[in-house]
């Protein structure tokens, strides 16, 4: 009674931290597939892991257009920068004339919109990339360096004290003179004293370095840790999530205006913690500038990774992480927090090894891929079919503006991404540049609703970052009601030439 | 070999060429930086800078060679080491074009590592510093010992090429902690004068010691004040344009070199109290030239610091008010920076000194030991 009467009975209350690596968690490459203008394009922008570093950036004519050059304009997410630098010439891929490529430098950590623009003869097209612009890595030495490096230094600093003992022991001889027996000891002494002094200027560097070394390792980009509560109130289960973890720096985070994507200030994304399928897409409620609320799907109870992807008003993207363990659903109905709620329901739930998922309306969802492996880093065959369940292509409506989604999770929990046919691209990043590139033109269209695809079919530009195993899911809307269908997949490490 | 004659020989022009070619490129460098932002291998500073090493440690390198297979005839000039022979300035200009090598391969991995040059002072760039700063000791040492070793006074383009070597010495010693002295607005800061009581006494007080010509110190800081005008005034004559983004200040122009720091005043002072205490009192020496340096370098930089950040310094002779693309403009950039959390009183004034005073000290014990150097 009390707990029916009685208002909230806390079921399950955790807020663990899960510390992952960069923005999309583990993905930090962006991709883009859509028209630049008549063109229609797919941009890679491969993140140096650095900041200030080179982001290589590779566009793909994705048709054969007559192209006279592509540029590539970094815009950073800063409305004070007001000046523009020239763009990059993306040069021709050698003997691929639909690839170019360049590199741009992303001088500071934040956003930068890549703005990519084709030209041709008669007519010329541009699409913003957003991209956002983190340290996410510290390259380690290599052993061939660090041979190099000891040679030389042990070279220079042997030279030195040697030097020094020259200077002591004959410089200031006349010349042709011997030096006496006071004059070796004085040497000597001089090349002891230059030895230690040395050691002490290079300990004193070493520390040095490991204290720039720590404060950057600290300031390496992380998601933004957030605490989880999970409150059942009348049976019915309801998540609370607030960014700010556990430490003083994740609560000291800056957490600015978000912008709506899709139409949403956050995309939740609830994964089973392990084997299980379980999987939900939601859309909270902003209770205040930092509290999201929703209603949670009848989800398997057990321990689920909770993502949250927002993005900031100066267009950068990130993702919240956090772990939340559900108890028992209890018995009424789930009431959305919003029309757009989906979650893997169970009927849906078949064998997620093979390559056919049976959706919960009774429909097909294809996995369109031949045998060959999936490997890292290497363009990934994410092509799907629905088929209705009379053979013929069903008919897909857009889902929050998109032909379709894909989110996967890697099993080590160190990769999570969330996919639309336009790539990893979230449309209000691109947005958010608009105002600064397209002044006084029409309105920003989302490209995804622009390029057309084949009845049925939905594919996502993507290339896995890390080999292992990974749950994808995949959603599509269909007769007012969004499907989702589950896979596995091994992606396998670098194929090694023979 | 020696410098009887009236011109100057060949390798004091090379090394006199590298030293000049460091201090240049090193403020080319940092405007390359403030103005285009992209940054390759082939920019010119850098050009300028690998210039600086190829005809340093090349000029080191081939006296070393020549002494060593000139044997006997050359001997008795050259410091032996390692089974060759060769004077220890050119020793010492090898070694800092070593150290210079070494610098590029760690400073290509910081880049990757940490990222582009984020700050100035990083370990790979100290060692760059160390090389440079090296093949212009070597470069003194050999003019040193030409000076030393002549029985008559010494050639006067000698005697010049050691005060105009001091000099860039002075400059490229700048370039190490721009980042906390270059600009006026810092100059109100009690940082400013430490750094300066660190950086700026040893080398004015071993060239005042050591040149054979008055004045010598401030004749030195009169080079680095020339030098470096020349590239406030000039590095502004060529276009430039920001090639990375975030711009938040356009320019159409190099940025200007900031208006050097008032040198003279303080080397004057040395100078005078160098000669006028003569050797044996080094102690004193140093403490009252520690006071005379700080209270020197307040009386110059006080009132010209405020000078540089008014209206009427905003011009292309004095150059002030220039700022990098990156650089967000505000108004701040017509005041004094750190007044409240880095003032100036008395005790920072006193620690200035004491650094002085230990760096006046070890620049007469330097001096005296230059001025006998003979190989």
């Amino acid at each position: 009674m009390a707990g029916r009467l009685g208002g909230a009975r806390q079921a399950v209350a955790v807020a663990a931290i899960a510390v992952l690596a960069s923005a999309h968690v583990g993905s930090p490459d962006t991709y883009f597939e859509g028209p630049a203008g008549p063109y229609a394009v797919r941009v890679i922008v491969r993140s140096p892991g650095v900041i200030p570093g080179r982001a290589e950036v590779t566009v793909r004519m994705l048709r054969a257009d007559p192209v006279r050059r592509v540029l590539v304009l970094p815009i950073y997410g800063d409305p004070r920068a007001a000046a523009l630098p020239p763009p990059e010439e993306a040069r021709p891929v050698t003997a691929d004339s639909t690839l170019f490529s360049t590199a741009v430098w992303l001088m500071r950590r934040g956003s930068y919109g890549l703005k990519v623009i084709v030209e041709s003869a008669d007519a010329a097209g541009s699409v913003i990339v957003p991209v956002t612009a983190v340290a996410l890595r510290r390259l380690p030495p290599g052993t061939a360096l660090a041979v190099v490096l000891v040679s030389l230094g042990a070279l220079l600093y042997a030279g030195a004290v040697i030097l020094v003992g020259a200077a002591t022991q004959e410089a200031v001889l006349e010349p042709g003179a011997a030096p006496d027996r006071r004059r070796l000891r004085h040497a000597r002494i001089a090349r002891g004293v230059t030895a230690v002094v040395l050691a002490l200027l290079v300990l004193a560097g070493c520390a040095w370095w490991h204290a720039i070394d720590v404060r950057y390792r600290t300031g390496l980009y992380r998601p933004v840790a957030a605490g989880v509560t999970v409150r059942s109130i009348e049976g019915a289960r309801r998540l609370r999530l607030t960014p700010g973890g556990a430490t003083r720096a994740d609560r000291e985070r800056p957490w600015t205006r978000l912008l709506p994507d899709h139409g949403h200030l956050m995309h939740l994304f609830l994964v089973a913690d392990s084997s299980g399928d379980g999987f939900a897409h939601l859309h909270p409620l902003a209770r205040d500038l930092t509290t999201f609320e929703a209603s949670l799907p009848p989800l398997p109870a057990g321990r689920y990774k909770v993502y949250g992807d927002v993005v900031h008003d100066n267009g950068f993207a990130e993702t919240l992480v956090a772990m939340a363990e559900l108890g028992a659903a209890g018995g009424s109905d789930w009431r959305r927090s919003d029309p757009d709620d989906s979650w893997l329901e169970p009927a849906a739930a078949g064998d997620p090894t093979a390559r056919a998922a049976r959706l919960a309306d009774g429909a097909t969802m294809t996995w369109e891929r031949d045998a060959r492996p999936i490997v890292v880093n290497r363009d990934a065959p994410l092509a799907f079919t629905v088929t209705a369940s009379n053979g013929r292509p069903a008919v897909l409506e857009p889902y929050l503006g998109m032909a379709g989604h894909l989110v996967l999770t890697s099993d080590d929990g160190a990769v999570f991404t969330h996919l639309h046919p336009a790539g990893t691209v979230p449309p209000a990043a691109q947005q958010a540049f608009e105002p600064r590139v397209h002044a006084g033109r029409p309105p920003f269209r989302h490209a995804s609703a622009m390029l057309p695809a084949l009845p049925g079919a939905v594919s996502f530009p993507y290339a896995f970052p890390k080999p292992g195993r990974y749950r994808l899911w995949v959603q599509v809307k269909r007769g007012g009601r969004v499907l989702t269908g589950a896979f596995r997949v091994t992606v396998e490490p670098r194929l090694r030439r023979i | 070999m020696r410098g009887d004659g009236t011109a100057l020989p060949w390798h004091v022009v090379a090394v006199a060429l590298a030293a000049t070619s460091a201090t240049v490129g090193l403020i080319w460098d940092v405007s390359w930086h403030r103005s285009i932002g992209r940054d390759t291998f082939w920019t010119p500073a850098h050009l300028a800078l690998y210039l600086s090493g190829i005809l340093g440690g090349g000029a080191g390198g081939w006296l070393v060679l020549k002494s060593t297979v000139a044997g006997a005839a050359d001997a008795p000039t050259a410091t032996p080491l390692w089974g060759l022979r060769g004077p220890l300035g050119a020793w010492t200009c090898v070694w800092g074009a070593l150290a210079m090598l070494t610098s590029a391969p760690f400073d290509n991995w910081w880049h990757n590592a940490y990222g582009l040059d984020v700050k100035v002072l990083s370990p790979p760039h100290v060692l760059l510093g160390v090389g440079l700063k090296a093949i212009n000791t070597g470069a003194l040492l050999l003019v040193a010992a030409l000076q030393n070793g002549t029985r008559t006074t010494p050639h006067r383009r000698l005697v010049w090429a050691y005060v105009y070597l001091a000099g860039m010495l002075v400059g490229s010693t700048t370039v190490d902690g721009v980042e906390l002295t270059g600009l006026p607005n810092r100059w109100h800061n009690a940082t400013f004068y430490e750094v300066a009581a660190a950086s700026f006494p040893t080398v004015l007080v071993a060239t005042a010691r050591s040149a054979r010509i008055p004045w010598s110190a401030t004749l030195a800081a009169a080079c680095y004040m020339g030098i470096t005008l020349i590239m406030t005034w000039s590095l502004p004559l060529f276009p430039a344009t920001p090639r990375l983004a975030p711009v938040y200040h356009p320019i159409t122009h190099m940025v200007a070199a900031p208006f050097p720091l008032m040198l003279v005043a303080p080397a004057a002072g040395l100078d005078l109290l160098v000669r006028r205490f003569g050797r044996g009192r080094d102690g004193l020496l140093s403490a009252v030239g520690s006071v005379v340096f700080v209270a020197l370098m307040l009386a110059a930089h006080w009132p010209f610091g405020a000078f540089l950040l008014s209206p009427y310094a905003r011009n292309p002779l004095f150059g002030a008010d220039q700022w990098g693309y990156s650089e967000v403009v505000n108004a701040s950039r017509h005041e004094f920076w750190g007044v409240d959390t880095d003032p100036v009183t008395l005790p920072a004034l006193g620690l200035s000194a004491v650094i002085a005073a230990a760096a006046i000290r070890i620049g007469l014990w330097l001096g005296d030991w230059v001025a006998r150097v003979k190989r």
